[in-house]
Parts: structure tokens; C-alpha cells; sequence
């Protein structure tokens, strides 16, 4: 078994944080019908191809099918495809330098850092309703994707869940009802809600300053603990698939020759959110599948 | 290509378009969920939380209409962003959708309200922005 494990992750080369991009690049293709049509293309023949995965202007064409799909869809576009189109545009540009690896992983480190430094400030700076637990606490209740964690772990009955909805729309400016449905909230949800809030944000926090720090600091020691730990916590509960692969993909990148059970559970943290999205697993565990 | 430059192009462009969202979110209504500022998760005020009402009037007619399914994305882009250019465009698009099916059009309104919940979790609809577009003088401003 660990022999396999270690040809496998000798298997593993530069180029498959590339080939893990063009996965996903197939997966969560634009809906555009024409970019659509391009970004499989591309990716496909990329795939296919050895020495495509490797050629410069597949992933110039890739970054600009990517940014046109954020022209097009502007401003609907999810964050993870800014990520997307700057992750295409470091690879077209690491390929043209005398050092792809080194270059790319250098790129990498300083993306994943930004990005979330950047979700950070928002957080703790900028949103008015975030650190007071305001966010998740009407999140759990009012977005359908959390409707399992909220009952399993908040412990709402699903009757609660339908009120609390009710008690939770919005109203014209000044208007109070007399006999409104009222908010239920046991003790377990609210500490969900603070649990989410800080885990979350601390986690990011902690990813943000282990990739800005110098490589010799010692909190840059947490870099893949805190990358992994977010990719496979993150969206094992928030199910945006296409970022975790991508950052699975880009922490990937950082890892030299060296680094074979880091490889490993990269490639495991971008099979975990494939089954995290695909498949009714987390409900499963949480109880809430009902086929 | 330089090895530095290719390191830090994207990072510079993502910084600078997440400095602009910011900016966007905070001054123009921008939604903090989109525009490439990493705000997601952050904050209620994103699409769920916001309204989009159409208000139509003529001679003998003034009243609220839906909106229709075929300007779902127009409506969905200018509740994310509703500045005066999409507010226009979502107003002239549904003048010309009234013109086209027969009903008298001279005025159409557009408002974006935001679901703004308090401390309590007390929630009320606050209204964005609005604008109002005579049909006819748009059509004028089309190009032909």
C-alpha cells in the first residue's frame, strides 16, 4: 500500500497542478455558449495532449476565454473566477520564463496570500455584520445550502427552519406585525453561528499571514496545514467547489521534488471536494440524506 | 519574460481589482459578494438580499409590474451593481418590452432595495438607488 502511495505521488509532476486547472476548467465550464465552447476545447486538447498541458499559448487562450467570461457575466461573476483568470494568466506567464516550477510556485504563494488577505479585510474591516455573528446567524437559516448543518448541528426542527425563515424576510421600512412568526434560535445555533464566524475567520487570517510571511518565519511552517485545513473544512460545508479546486490545484504548485505526502493530500483535498460537491456524503454523515 | 514580472503581474491585478471593489462596494452600492474583491461570505447584502421593483406609467395608467423572466439577468446585474447606466438599461429594456406587447408606456421607474437587518436580526427593505427613464426620449437616444 505505501508503495503504491509513494509511486503515486512520484507520479506527480509539475505540470499536475496544471492538469488538476484544466480538470476544472471542464468541470465548471462558462455558461456562455460559444466560451463555453472554447474553454473545452482548449482544455480537452490540454489534457490530452502532454505537451500541450505544457504550451504557453493554451493558457493565454484559457485566461482570456476566463476573462472574457467575467466581461460577459459582469458583475455576476463568483470571486473564485477573478482567482481562475489570474491563476490561467501565471501559468501562461510562469511557461514563457527560464524557470516555469519556480516561478509559478513563487506566483502562487503571492495569490493564495492576496486572495485571502483580501477576504480577511472584508471580513474584519470593511462588512458592518460580520464579526458580531449577524452573517452566519441569518445565514444558517435563510440559505438552503446550510438548511442541514443548521438542523443537525444548530438543532432546529424543520418546522423552526420554515418559521424562522418567516421571521427573517424583510418587512417595509417601519412596519412591525402584531402576531409575526418569531425567530427560534436554541443555544446550539447560536454557538454554530460564532464557531463559523471566528473559525472561519481566524483560519483565513492564519492562511493569509503563513503565505505573506518569508518562507524562513515560522508561521510560514503552516502554510499547507492552514491551505488543506480551509480547502477540506471550507467546502465540506460551503459547497463552491470550483474555488477549493483551485486552490488544491495552486498549493499544488508551491510543493518542490521533494514534498511527496504534501502532493498527496493535495490531491486528496481536490478528490474531497470533487465527492463534497458531487455526492450527498456530507449530508449523509450529518444525517440529513434522504435519497 | 522576467521571472519577478510574472510573479507579481497577477497578484498586482488581483490586488488592484479587489482595491476597486472595495471602493465600488463602498461608494456606488456594489454588491459586496461580487466584483472580484474576495467579499463573499463576508456580509448579508448580496443578491438574496436584494429587490429590484419596475414601475410603469402612461396617461390612465400607473402601476407596479414584475419582473419578467426573460429580464431575469438584467435584473439580477442591476441589483448586484445598481448604477445609473444598468438602472437605464433595465428601465428601457422593459419600456421596450411594454411598447412591443401593446400596453402604453411613457415612464418606466426602477428601484433597488436592500434587505438591512439589525442587531435583533430585525429586517427591513431599505431602498438603494432609483431611476426613472421617459420611454420615448430613450428610444431617441438609441443609436439607429
Amino acid at each position: 500500500m505505501r508503495l503504491r502511495l509513494n509511486a503515486l505521488a512520484d507520479s506527480l509532476d509539475a505540470s499536475t497542478a496544471l492538469r488538476l486547472t484544466l480538470v476544472l476548467l471542464l468541470l465548471r465550464p462558462p455558461g456562455d455558449l460559444s466560451l463555453r465552447g472554447a474553454t473545452w476545447l482548449l482544455a480537452a486538447v490540454a489534457l490530452a495532449v502532454p505537451w500541450l498541458t505544457s504550451a504557453r499559448w493554451v493558457w493565454y487562450g484559457l485566461a482570456l476565454a476566463v476573462i472574457a467570461r467575467l466581461v460577459l457575466g459582469w458583475p455576476l461573476a463568483d470571486n473564485h473566477i477573478y482567482l481562475l483568470a489570474y491563476w490561467c494568466l501565471a501559468i501562461a506567464l510562469a511557461l514563457g520564463t527560464a524557470t516555469p516550477s519556480t516561478t509559478l510556485a513563487r506566483a502562487s504563494r503571492w495569490l493564495v496570500a492576496a486572495t485571502f488577505t483580501c477576504a480577511v479585510i472584508w471580513k474584519v474591516l470593511v462588512a458592518p455584520d460580520f464579526l458580531d455573528a449577524r452573517f452566519f446567524r441569518i445565514t444558517l437559516v435563510t440559505d438552503t445550502r446550510f438548511s442541514c448543518i443548521a438542523q443537525r448541528v444548530g438543532g432546529l426542527s424543520p418546522e423552526q427552519l420554515a418559521g424562522n425563515r418567516e421571521a427573517l424576510a424583510p418587512l417595509p421600512a417601519g412596519v412591525e406585525l402584531l402576531d409575526g412568526p418569531v425567530l427560534v434560535e436554541p443555544a446550539a445555533l447560536r454557538a454554530l453561528a460564532r464557531a463559523l464566524t471566528w473559525g472561519g475567520v481566524l483560519l483565513e487570517a492564519m492562511v493569509a499571514i503563513a503565505f505573506l510571511c518569508p518562507a524562513t518565519w515560522p508561521p510560514a511552517r503552516l502554510r499547507h496545514p492552514s491551505l488543506l485545513l480551509f480547502i477540506v473544512g471550507t467546502y465540506a460545508i460551503a459547497p463552491v467547489a470550483g474555488f477549493g479546486w483551485l486552490l488544491a490545484a495552486m498549493g499544488l504548485s508551491l510543493l518542490g521534488d521533494d514534498r511527496t505526502r504534501l502532493r498527496l493530500a493535495y490531491l486528496a483535498a481536490y478528490g474531497a471536494v470533487l465527492i463534497f460537491a458531487e455526492t450527498p456524503v456530507v449530508d449523509w454523515l450529518l444525517g440529513c440524506y434522504r435519497g | 519574460m522576467s521571472s519577478r514580472l510574472a510573479v507579481a503581474l497577477p497578484s498586482v491585478a488581483l490586488v488592484v481589482v479587489a482595491c476597486v471593489q472595495v471602493a465600488l462596494a463602498r461608494t456606488a452600492t456594489l454588491s459586496p459578494w461580487k466584483g472580484g474583491g474576495f467579499g463573499m461570505f463576508a456580509s448579508t447584502d448580496g443578491l438574496p438580499f436584494r429587490a429590484v421593483r419596475l414601475f410603469v406609467s402612461a396617461p390612465e395608467r400607473s402601476e407596479e409590474v414584475l419582473v419578467p423572466p426573460s429580464l431575469d439577468d438584467l435584473a439580477a446585474r442591476t441589483a448586484t451593481f445598481p448604477h445609473d447606466r444598468a438602472l437605464g438599461r433595465l428601465a428601457r429594456a422593459v419600456g421596450d418590452r411594454e411598447a412591443r406587447q401593446g400596453r402604453a408606456v411613457d415612464r418606466v421607474t426602477v428601484e433597488v432595495w436592500r434587505a438591512a437587518y439589525t442587531a435583533t436580526l430585525h429586517a427591513e427593505w431599505t431602498k438603494l438607488t432609483a431611476r426613472t427613464i421617459a420611454i420615448d426620449a430613450a428610444a431617441a437616444e438609441r443609436p439607429r
